[in-house]
């Protein structure tokens, strides 16, 4: 028997990355999984237009749902944008729109499904909602300001979320990835802000395995395996954390080469 | 000046860091005592006051408190840096780590804390390394870990008549820095890659620590307790992964 029979997911960013890789995760382990994102990539879970944007659309989808699903038992906030510049680049149309979708997206995404989390709530480990931080919410990659904001923003929103709503059983925490293999971090790669000036792309790979302590980043899968967790039962007693899992990357300071 | 009419002592103000604020704090109207292990005096400025002390022993740091008395400011800054891995570490360099920079703390400041005045103020150097690791130096970390985790305890026991905070610095150019950059297989690259690193494009000087030694030593920071300021020009605040510099 999985880990998340009977239990019912809504993944926002759902066909992205890291959230395909979560609603194919939470699939395996019984759950009911709903796929939310701007489009489909036929993955896990099932397809349905959602863009963390657009309240009236948000409050639509919730009270449908309310009508197929008696409960909401786990929410996951993986809906997000990366910006590759600095603020003094970054125009104030691009910040909004950073801002609007990693963290207003998720305040308005948790907004409404708090009814029917609380319906969950009875179960053994609560409702459990996991919002999406970064490493980048605690330390700076160069040329991701707006970014590195918005994590911040989300390791906030994710304590105060936990202290208003712990005490209904609904578990809030906040999921930290470093370096993951994603078409955000190819995209990361290519970009002018890497600073892989003059290497090839294999090469700049290779030097950023080498930071690591594990010697490797993440794959989508890693971090869907933490989700899992925190979404189970198992972790009844986790909440109002920031949980980073980035292969030791943050445990160290920057590696001189001496 | 801020500190006239106080009395401070600074463990390991030989040399480097503790030097410096040694120097700052006379400059600044205070009396100084100063120890470390040598029996030889170094040259101190007036107002400076040196003692044999190894923070490591008992007796040496009974001595020292029967000797001075009362007291406004300590300052925790004898430290000592072994580098090695976990399975690498002798015995012998736990003593040696753990015996100076987690005993000699805890020492001196269950020797100095009754003999401190009400308003007193405790400054201990922690380290960057004891948030991140720096990358075989498992003990030094460790001891810096243990300093800041005592800071908060002594802030939280020993309020509202003392304070206590830390300092935990990054590179500072001293000669210990420029000693491991000649053991780099390019010196002269490797500092260009470490200055890089840094925000401020500058390693930190003795006097930048010594500078907020003094306004934590001074009744300006009275509000300021329990917390441990990282000083390291930026140097953690960015990524490990500077991907730039890869």
């Amino acid at each position: 028997m999985g880990a998340l029979e009977g239990k019912t997911a809504f993944v926002t960013g759902g066909c992205g990355g890291i959230g395909a890789a979560i609603c194919s995760r939470f699939e395996r382990e019984g759950a009911d999984v709903i796929a939310a994102d701007i489009s489909d990539n036929g993955g896990a879970g099932s397809f349905r237009q959602f863009d963390v944007t657009d309240e009236a659309g948000i409050i639509n989808t919730f009270e449908e749902l309310a009508r197929n699903w008696d409960k909401l038992d786990i929410l996951v906030n993986a809906a997000g944008i990366e910006i590759e510049e600095t603020i003094e680049n970054t125009t104030l149309e691009q910040w909004n729109r950073i801002f609007a979708i990693n963290v207003t997206g998720m305040f308005l995404t948790s907004k409404y499904a708090l009814p029917l989390l609380r319906k969950a709530s009875g179960s053994p480990g609560g409702a459990s909602v996991i919002n999406f931080g970064s490493y980048d919410g605690y330390i700076a990659d160069p040329g991701l300001a707006a970014y590195c904001a918005t994590k911040g923003a989300v390791h906030a929103l994710t304590k105060a979320m936990a202290c208003d709503h712990g005490p209904e059983g609904i578990r809030v925490n906040a999921i930290c990835p470093g370096y993951v293999d994603t078409p955000m971090l190819q995209s990361f790669f290519e970009g002018e802000g890497s600073g892989g000036d003059g290497q090839t792309l294999e090469a700049l790979q290779q030097a950023v395995r080498d930071v690591h302590p594990m010697r490797t980043y993440g794959k989508p899968e890693d971090i869907a395996n933490l989700v899992n967790w925190l979404a189970s039962d198992e972790a009844r007693y986790a909440a109002g954390q920031l949980w980073v899992i980035d292969g030791g990357l943050s445990a160290q300071v920057q590696q001189m080469k001496l | 000046m801020e500190l006239s009419g106080k009395t401070a002592l600074v463990t390991g103000g030989r040399q480097g860091i503790g030097r410096t604020i040694v120097e700052t704090f006379v400059d600044h109207g205070a009396v100084v005592h100063t120890c470390g292990r040598d029996a030889k005096t170094p040259s101190l400025p007036k107002g400076g006051h040196w003692h044999q002390t190894d923070v490591a022993r008992v007796d040496d740091v009974a001595q020292l408190g029967a000797l001075l008395g009362t007291l406004d400011i300590v300052v925790n800054n004898a430290g000592i840096q072994i580098e090695k891995t976990v399975t690498d570490s002798t015995d012998d360099d736990w003593d040696t780590v753990m015996g100076a920079n987690a005993r000699g703390v805890f020492n001196i400041c269950r020797e100095f804390i009754p003999r401190m005045h009400k308003g007193g103020s405790i400054i201990n150097i922690g380290s960057i390394s004891g948030k991140v690791a720096d990358p075989g130096m498992a003990l030094y970390n460790a001891s810096k870990a243990f300093v800041h985790g005592l800071t908060r305890s002594i802030a939280v026991d020993h309020g509202p008549d003392i304070r206590c905070n830390a300092i935990c610095p990054g590179w500072i150019e001293t000669g210990m820095l420029e000693a491991g950059f000649n053991l780099a297989d390019d010196p002269k690259r490797a500092r260009s890659d470490a200055l890089l690193r840094h925000a401020t494009r500058r390693f930190g000087q003795p006097e930048d620590v010594a500078a907020m030694a003094l306004w934590l030593a001074s009744d300006a920071s009275s509000f300021a307790t329990g917390q441990c300021y990282t000083l390291d020009g930026g140097l953690t605040a960015a990524s490990p992964l500077n991907p730039g510099l890869s």
